[in-house]
């Protein structure tokens, strides 16, 4: 079965300085190569960068081996899962399971297995020589198929340091080009950079504002996006009373089961026996 | 249509002032709408007797409205009464009003407690209740001096005149007149009928805040005045003295006045927006903000405060640090903290050349005016409250998705959702399902028939009727704490020997119920 393609995402132009030029592309996923064309645009898996092996070596395998791993092989970068080369090949599981162990051995090792982000059930194979596209690994943020919660934190960490060395609001270009010159062994892409601020200001540590040209903007164009500290998180007054935040607010009622008089989160917050 | 715990609540307010049987009838017409009295007799099956009587209390404490409707064909009408939630919830914000007059007009507070404990009253009437009100050995005040302070509630419009007691309100003729306005493609926003009927029964604002007319006892020699020598002037001077005096018997003793709860609650949004802002302040700009504020003058609606520069920099002066600040400052600080010139006057603004003193002395700034939108302050604030309950609730995770739901407004896929929001995948979903089991959000599922299997996958997005739901968890919050001030009140009655622990229960609950009805001004009221 193919990967299920996703629609590409929107261009934002706002977002997306006349001036500089997103080194990837899809804006929205996050990339570890170099500049390629956007899954929607091109018709199936992109051509890998390696040739497939030899017909010398490729004769000195069996026909079934042969043939599974030249379909695994035009699989490229994205693998292919068992079930799909099963489908393609109509081979027995077990026949199929046998061949695979054997490509994916240590005395041949053609093949490799691969964990994928959005199909963890199943084996990925591909050519053990290709790298895997970041929609199998997730791209950087992903390691063996797991967020690499380490890595994000540590992006988060030198854009808010960024932030704060470039006067307290910076655009996503000037945190960029700070990081880099920090850092440059982090080897950052603008767009990862975009995604990282924008999941920052959804969290509201960082917030996300125009630029007015004056005051504290004075030295960034007006109009352009930008990048500053959030401010101490407010609001709360419902959270501060024990029906804020109750699982069981739904069944509470005057005269119930479960009301004021009986419930145990009042006499905790209150301190009282009833 | 209020929300099931608004109307407990609402009820329940009614129940602690009035009594049972007035919030049964209070209770009964929130539920089912306006209803005429022989229909709240049959559902209640009370007596006629017992419900006319509620009805008085409750239009005398200006929580019902009653209003003429035509019955049936022809031209019989008949009495309909619409109990008014909003004005029902301020009966637990008295001492708020009473605190914002304290602060403004602290000589008229008397007068004001007066008409919140009775609802409304003549001016006689508060004059009588005022001198009974006034301790043993104290200087009972004159009955100008009441009028003056009296006067000073009603140009401030904390007072006003009572609405018509009856007006006529047609539902259908309404309806139609809108469809008519809508075939001219004019813009309307949409009232309910309880709006509709708050407003036929309104009076004008001239009408609604004009003051009780004082009586020059120097007229009355005029008539001996040498100077009106001609007899028509002077039967229409003698006339122009009747009408005045018979005006001001008729405000005194026949015109019914109660508390303008708008400008209270103006009052309070005011305040509100101004303390929610002050965090998020930059050192500095805090004296100008509160100076803003504290200048403003008369409003002209109720989602903008405008102050002129004069009083700003006026108070601004007065304030720490004030006096070193210059105009030019100031006005740029006012521009970033979203406060808009409202006037086109710029021969008037003169950039000021060092300290606030030396600016006095220039040309008087006049017709410069400073707007601030209220109305973007309190909705940030309403999301501010949500989002902060969902991440109390659900963890920083649900706090993000759920932001990154509000914010797009549309439906969106759950791999998208883990891209934006760089979570783990299972994270993710188990957040979703959180959100969903309680209504926050809604998912639906796409098939696509593609290639060569069917392939499903989810979108989400967030409920519409996730404020109402918070709204109405508000209610219930309050109706809860109510009940327990009510319980521990019964209990101090009963008579305990942890008595000074019960009451310091009590205050708590008090207290928190004060905060967490600032949370009710905010999602109905501000």
């Amino acid at each position: 079965m193919p990967p299920r393609k996703r629609p590409p995402p929107p261009v934002k132009a706002s977002d997306t300085p006349p001036e500089t030029k997103p080194k990837l592309a899809p804006p929205s996923r996050p990339t570890a190569a170099a500049a390629s064309p956007s899954p929607a645009s091109s018709p199936g898996p992109r051509p890998p960068p390696v040739p497939i092996l030899p017909d010398s070596i490729l004769n000195a395998f069996p026909p079934p081996e042969r043939e599974i791993y030249k379909l695994v092989f035009s699989g490229g970068d994205r693998g292919m899962t068992q079930t799909e080369i099963r489908t393609r090949t109509r081979m027995q599981p077990n026949t199929l399971s046998r061949h695979l162990r054997s490509l994916t051995s240590a005395t041949k090792g053609v093949l490799k297995v691969v964990n994928s982000v959005h199909k963890r059930a199943e084996k990925m194979y591909m050519d053990a020589r290709i790298d895997p596209s970041p929609e199998i690994t997730g791209g950087t943020w992903y390691r063996d198929g797991q967020l690499d919660s380490d890595a994000v934190a540590a992006a988060r960490r030198r854009c808010r340091d960024q932030i704060d060395r470039l006067g307290g609001v910076a655009t996503a270009d000037a945190i960029f080009a700070g990081i880099g010159r920090d850092c440059p062994s982090t080897a950052y892409s603008i767009e990862q950079i975009r995604d990282i601020l924008r999941t920052m200001a959804l969290d509201m540590e960082l917030e996300e504002v125009r630029s007015t040209g004056v005051g504290e903007f004075s030295d960034l164009r007006a109009g352009r996006v930008c990048y500053r500290r959030g401010g101490a998180p407010q609001g709360g007054m419902m959270e501060g009373i024990p029906c804020g935040v109750c699982p069981r607010v739904d069944e509470c009622s005057p005269d119930g089961v479960i009301s004021p008089k009986t419930c145990v989160y009042y006499k905790k917050w209150l301190q009282m026996d009833f | 249509m209020v929300s099931q715990h608004g109307i407990l609540l609402a009820v329940s307010i009614i129940s602690d002032h009035f009594g049972p049987l007035v919030s049964k009838v209070c209770g009964c017409l929130l539920r089912h709408g306006a209803l005429p009295l022989q229909e709240i007799v049959r559902r209640l099956e009370l007596s006629p007797g017992q419900v006319k009587n509620s009805l008085l209390v409750l239009i005398q404490h200006n929580c019902v409205q009653a209003f003429n409707s035509p019955r049936g064909s022809g031209d019989k009408t008949a009495t309909h009464y619409l109990a008014n939630f909003d004005n029902i919830l301020h009966r637990q914000r008295f001492s708020k009003f009473l605190s914002v007059i304290r602060a403004d007009i602290p000589e008229s507070e008397a007068l004001l407690e007066g008409l919140l404990q009775n609802g409304r009253l003549t001016f006689d009437q508060l004059v009588e209740r005022t001198i009974s009100k006034v301790p043993e050995g104290s200087i009972t005040p004159s009955r100008e001096e009441i009028r003056m302070n009296f006067n000073k509630l009603v140009f401030a419009h904390y007072v006003e005149r009572c609405p018509k007691p009856e007006p006529f309100f047609d539902p259908l003729v309404d309806e139609q007149s809108t469809s008519t306005r809508k075939r001219a493609k004019t813009v309307e926003i949409a009232l309910s009928i309880d709006k509709k009927v708050v407003n036929t029964a309104s009076l004008s604002d001239a009408e609604r805040f004009s003051e009780i007319p004082y009586i020059m006892e120097d007229a009355s020699n005029a008539n001996d005045s040498t100077h009106s020598s001609i007899a028509g002037t002077k039967r229409k001077h003698n006339a122009l003295e009747v009408d005045a005096e018979l005006n001001s018997t008729i405000a005194e003793n026949e015109v019914l006045w109660r508390a303008n709860f708008e400008k209270f609650i103006f009052c309070l949004k005011k305040k509100f927006c101004a303390d929610r802002k002050k965090p998020k302040l930059k050192v500095g700009t805090h004296p100008i903000w509160e100076a803003f504020f504290e200048a403003s003058l008369i409003e002209r609606d109720n989602n903008s405060v405008t102050s002129p520069i004069n009083g700003i920099l006026e108070r601004v002066g007065q304030k720490e640090g004030g006096t070193l600040m210059t105009l030019d400052h100031i006005t740029r600080v006012l521009e970033e903290l979203n406060c808009n010139p409202s006037s086109e006057d710029p021969d008037s603004f003169i950039l000021a050349l060092g300290k606030l003193e030396a600016r006095a002395s220039k040309k008087e700034l006049s017709g410069f005016e400073l707007e601030s939108d209220l109305s973007r302050i309190v909705e940030a604030s309403q999301n501010e409250e949500i989002e902060s309950l969902v991440k109390k609730k659900y963890g920083h995770a649900a706090f993000t998705i759920f932001r990154l739901l509000v914010r797009d407004g549309c439906p969106m896929e759950t791999d998208k959702i883990i891209d934006t929001t760089i979570l783990d995948k299972q994270i993710v979903y188990g957040t979703l399902y959180k959100l969903l089991k309680d209504d926050y959000i809604e998912t639906e599922r796409i098939l696509s028939g593609t290639g060569t299997g069917n392939l499903q996958f989810f979108v989400w997005r967030v409920k519409n009727t996730f404020r109402e739901q918070f709204i109405d968890n508000l209610y219930h919050a309050a109706l809860n704490l109510r009940q327990m001030v009510n319980y521990i009140a019964d209990l101090l009655l009963e008579g305990s020997k942890d008595d000074t622990k019960l009451r310091n229960r009590k205050n708590i609950l008090i207290l928190a119920l004060t905060r967490h009805d600032d949370s009710l001004m905010l999602f109905n009221g501000f």
